[in-house]
Formats: structure tokens, sequence, C-alpha cells
């Protein structure tokens, strides 16, 4: 993908990033098994994020260091969004700053936010979309205040998946047992999501930071265009037991750093030794790449 | 082809694990009821660890069995673990060198509380107890029935495991117990030491409340993998008061042992943390069996 003048209006930006898009993030079966037979154990982390938790000091939120210690596990990529996005409201000015924060380094991938209950949030979009050329843009509901009910943020899909691109959506950011008093911000409910992927029938949407529940997760089963992380499927077969109700191609490694600690995420992948490696592969890397368009 | 099961990624080699020699201090298969046979979801949620416990290197941990004196709400189990005791020590029995076993005292039944203490620290083969936060035994520690309790396991050198949780907007349940408490029951026995489970969960108010409280360590599993954790526990409790446990298999060891291994603290302070404090506060139970 390449950038685009962000001066072009609104419409247009979005209509060349879902022709281009559209191309770029076609999933082949081929490149799919290319990817498995040829690739080294590679690895993609779809959960981080940059700058300050709003609520204390990280040891890893100086991304010079987070970058560190990523190479040091063998990190490849990382998807990064920005923790000034839950609570600033000048969205586009926290998105300019993501991108040149990951500038120096090739692992970075910027994620910007969309709020959609803001003003002109269709303008960050484009911003997002045509001048940074970013592959998915996330969202905080929970602490932007709103449900997946709400037709801003069904709008917002919708942009999203004409301009071939996809959405992550944080779940929640910290256990809410833990908040602090006076911002206590319950996780989001993701019912409505099944029956939203059935209005917009070719969204992506990939759930970060999810705690898998049975019995929601019953209802995700079919919808194939919601895919998953990994930052808290917790358990010592977590991970292999996602895998095994959704399949292995709707789950993507994130381990929600800086805010947990990146090894744990990587380690819960294999402790249990039941991933065989034609799902660790997928899991790890593959099938991020293919959803950024580079899989091949 | 890649062999699973010696696959490093975000874990220190093998060797570097065994020289740590850790002990786990909180192991949590089948926490809450063993099965209706006493015993088969229990094996059956050690099983399922064990590909963690030797990832890990882990050389011992500690579970937490019921043991028939009204600490679940399974009528016909409690009558069972009574009647037939040789059941909890199955586990114990098949895992002998793996496994230590501390029981789960109710708080709310003194007397089949102090019988069991007896029957299974003085003499059997247990090494402590765990006061829980939620079910029929739990009370907060606080409560005077806790006195008598706290009393006997210090006669008997036990070691005491204390469920706590600071949730925010307080308890959910009149059972829990908080850091805060525990630091007032702690104050009444300057002797005796005691584990904080969780830290408290919200750790940062959590190691503030034990601080000066010196007989009280804290515990490091129980909520997620949030970074920082070890780093504030180190730098105000010191490294010897923090005790690593994995609450497996419910908890993952990337979680939990993640949470050591991966802080910014020296070598000597994960040494401590992941067994040697643990060993040293057994050391006087294990040393009277």
């Amino acid at each position: 993908m390449t950038s685009s003048d962000g001066n072009m209006n609104r419409r247009d930006v979005l209509q060349i990033a879902a022709a281009s898009g559209a191309a770029s993030l076609l999933v082949s079966k081929s490149a799919t098994a290319r990817e498995e037979a040829s690739q080294p154990l590679e690895i993609v982390d779809t959960n981080v994020s940059l700058f300050h938790w709003p609520f204390r000091r990280l040891p890893l939120d100086q991304t010079a260091k987070l970058v560190k210690k990523l190479r040091t596990l063998g990190v490849t990529q990382a998807w990064a969004g920005s923790f000034e996005a839950i609570l600033h409201r000048d969205v586009a000015g926290v998105n300019g700053r993501l991108v040149q924060e990951c500038q120096p380094y090739r692992e970075l991938v910027p994620i910007g936010t969309i709020n959609p209950l803001l003003p002109a949030w269709e303008h960050d979009l484009q911003q997002c979309f045509g001048k940074h050329d970013m592959p998915a843009v996330r969202v905080y509901p929970n602490y932007h205040g709103y449900t997946l009910q709400e037709p801003r943020f069904v709008q917002l899909l919708e942009k999203v998946t004409s301009a071939g691109r996809f959405l992550q959506l944080a779940s929640m950011m910290e256990d809410t047992r833990t908040q602090h008093v006076q911002h206590q911000v319950a996780d989001v409910d993701l019912s409505p999501l099944v029956t939203l992927l059935e209005q917009v029938k070719k969204a992506r949407v990939q759930i970060l930071n999810w705690r898998p529940r049975a019995s929601e997760l019953e209802k995700f089963t079919k919808k194939t265009g919601i895919l998953f992380d990994t930052a808290r499927a917790e358990g010592t077969d977590g991970v292999p037991q996602l895998v095994e109700a959704v399949g292995k191609q709707r789950v993507m490694f994130g381990s929600h750093a800086p805010f947990l600690i990146p090894e744990a995420a990587l380690i819960r992948v294999h402790e249990s030794s039941r991933l065989p490696e034609s799902s660790l592969k997928p899991v790890l890397a593959a099938n991020a790449r293919l959803l950024v368009g580079n899989g091949a | 082809m890649i062999d699973n099961a010696r696959l490093r990624l975000g874990l220190p080699t093998a060797e570097q694990l065994a020289q740590y020699r850790i002990w786990d201090s909180y192991f949590t298969p089948s926490h809450s009821h063993p099965g209706a046979d006493g015993t088969s979801s229990l094996v059956r949620e050690i099983e399922r660890s064990l590909p963690a416990i030797k990832k890990g290197q882990f050389e011992k941990l500690c579970y937490f069995p019921h043991v028939g004196i009204g600490t679940t709400t399974d009528k016909r189990l409690e009558e069972r673990l009574r009647a037939e005791p040789e059941l909890i020590l199955k586990p114990l029995n098949r895992w002998p060198k793996l496994l230590m076993g501390m029981i789960q005292l109710n708080a709310n039944d003194v007397s089949a509380s102090l019988a069991a203490l007896d029957r299974w620290l003085r003499d059997g083969p247990m090494l402590g107890v765990y006061f829980t936060g939620s079910g029929p035994g739990a009370a907060p520690c606080t409560d005077k029935k806790v006195l008598p309790l706290v009393e006997r396991i210090a006669e008997l050198n036990g070691v005491i495991m204390q469920h706590t949780w600071f949730i925010t907007g307080g308890k959910v349940r009149p059972g829990q117990t908080t850091p805060a408490e525990l630091v007032e029951l702690a104050a009444k026995f300057p002797q005796q030491k005691f584990l904080c489970a969780h830290a408290g969960g919200e750790w940062q108010k959590g190691i503030r409340a034990v601080r000066d409280q010196r007989n009280i360590l804290v515990e490091t599993s129980g909520f997620d993998a949030t970074a920082g954790f070890i780093e504030m526990a180190v730098r105000e409790l010191g490294a010897e008061r923090i005790v690593f446990g994995s609450h497996l298999p419910s908890r993952s060891l990337g979680t939990e042992l993640g949470k050591v291994i991966a802080a910014e603290i020296s070598e000597r302070d994960k040494r401590l943390i992941l067994g040697e404090n643990y060993r040293k506060l057994l050391h006087p139970i294990l040393g009277r069996k």
C-alpha cells in the first residue's frame, strides 16, 4: 500500500483505499499453504500500544525499549495502537503522533484510533486510510462510551469494510476489578457483533483482549469475520481451546504489551504443547500477514 | 518439524529455569471441587497442567485439598471425604516428589477445622492451610473465629495462605479478605508468617497495605500479567517477601511465570521469589516431618 494525498476528498480516498485494499487483502489458499511450508517460526504481535498508560508508568512504555524487547522475543512485526487514544479527544493528533513514533522502527505498523462519537470522525478515518495508509483502525467502545449497536459505530464498520480494511475492537484494557475508582469501565458487550456482521457481511473485526467465555464463543463460532487475539486467552491451554473452537485461521497472536508482559502471551501459545505446527504458524504470524496483505 | 514440547518462545533456557529451583506456592487444580468421587477432576486437572509444569522446570507445587470439613456446598462429597480420607491423599501418593498439600480450612466451623489441623498437619503430610475468599468456608480474616485457628497453626509451624483481593468498588462477597484486613490479623501474631495471596489483586494498593507488616509476604498469582508488579513489590517489600504462585491450570505458565522471569530485577531476586523464600517458609514444618 502506498501513501495518498491527504487533501483528496473523503469519498475519493475511501474508494481508492477500497480498490487497492481489496486486491492486497485477498486471502488465497495457496498463500496459506506456502506460508506454512516454507517460513520459519516468525511472530507478528497484533496488539501493542505506544505512549503512556494513563494510570501508571509501565516498564516498557518507551517505544525504543518496547521494540528492543519485541526483537529479543523474535517479533518481526507489531501492530501498534496508542494509549493516548483512550482519553484524548484530539484523535487526529493522537494518530499523527503514533505514525511519527512508529516511523523509525521497521517492525511497527501504526493502527489509528477512531471514536465515532466525536464530531468529524470520518475525517480521522480518511486520515488513517488515505494519508497514513493504515491497514486497520482500533476502537475502544467502553472508554469512548458507546455500545456496538450505536448507529455511528455501524457506519464506521461499513466504511472500514468498504475500504477493504479491518477493525480492531478492544473489548477491554484493564480488569474491571483493578481499575481506578474514579474511572471504572465495564468490558464491551460483544453480543451485538453477530447481528452486526450479518448487516455488514464482509466486515472483519479482530477482538482484542477478550477472555474467551464458552457461552459467547459458541455464538461467534460461525461468524468467520470475527477474529481473535491471544492476549487474555487465559488458562494453560486457553489458546489451543480457542483455536479448536473457532479455527486456526481466526486466531492471531497479540500480547497487549506493554500493559501486559509480552512474554506472558508468547509462552501461553505453546506451554500446553497442544498446538501442532500447522496451527502455530498461522496463529503466530501467517494469519496476521495475510490480513494486512503481505502473506504471500 | 517444530517440536512443540521443546519450544522456548518467551522462556529462559531449560537449564536457567532449573537453576531457579521453582517451588510453586499456589497450584489450583480443581480448586473448588475435586470431583464427585473425591479425586477424578483433581487428578485430571493436575494431568492437564503437566506439560506447563515440565516446560517451566518446576521442582514442586503446593495445592489445596478439601478435607471434608464443609469447604464445598456438596454435602455428599463432604461425607465421602470424611468416610474415605485416603481419597485426599491420592494425588500426593501418585506424585510424591512433585506435590505438596495445604488443607482448605473452614473458618465458619472452628471445631472441625481444629480437628483437621491435628489430623492433617500434626499427624499427616500437609504443610499448612488455605483460607479461602469464597464458598461456605470463607470469612474475613478479621473474624474472631479465625484467631484460635491461627494459634493452632502457629503451634504446628504451619504455613498460612490467605486469599486476598482489593476489588475496585468493594467486596463482592462477604467472606472476602483484603490485604488491609490481613495486616490486622498478622499484627496479632508477629511470630507467624502470612502469605497474602494475589498480593491483593490490585497490587498497587495491596503492596502498600502490607508494606509495614513484615510478617506478611505476597504471593504473585491470580491476576493478569500486568507489567510492573514485581518491580514495585521488590522496591517496596524487598524480594525476600515475595513468593511465586502459578495458579495453574486455570491461569497459565505464561501469565504467572512471565511476571517474574520478565521483571527488571536481579537474578538473585528471581531465585528468591521463584523458590528460596517459599522453601524458607516451609523449612520448620518440613523439618518437623
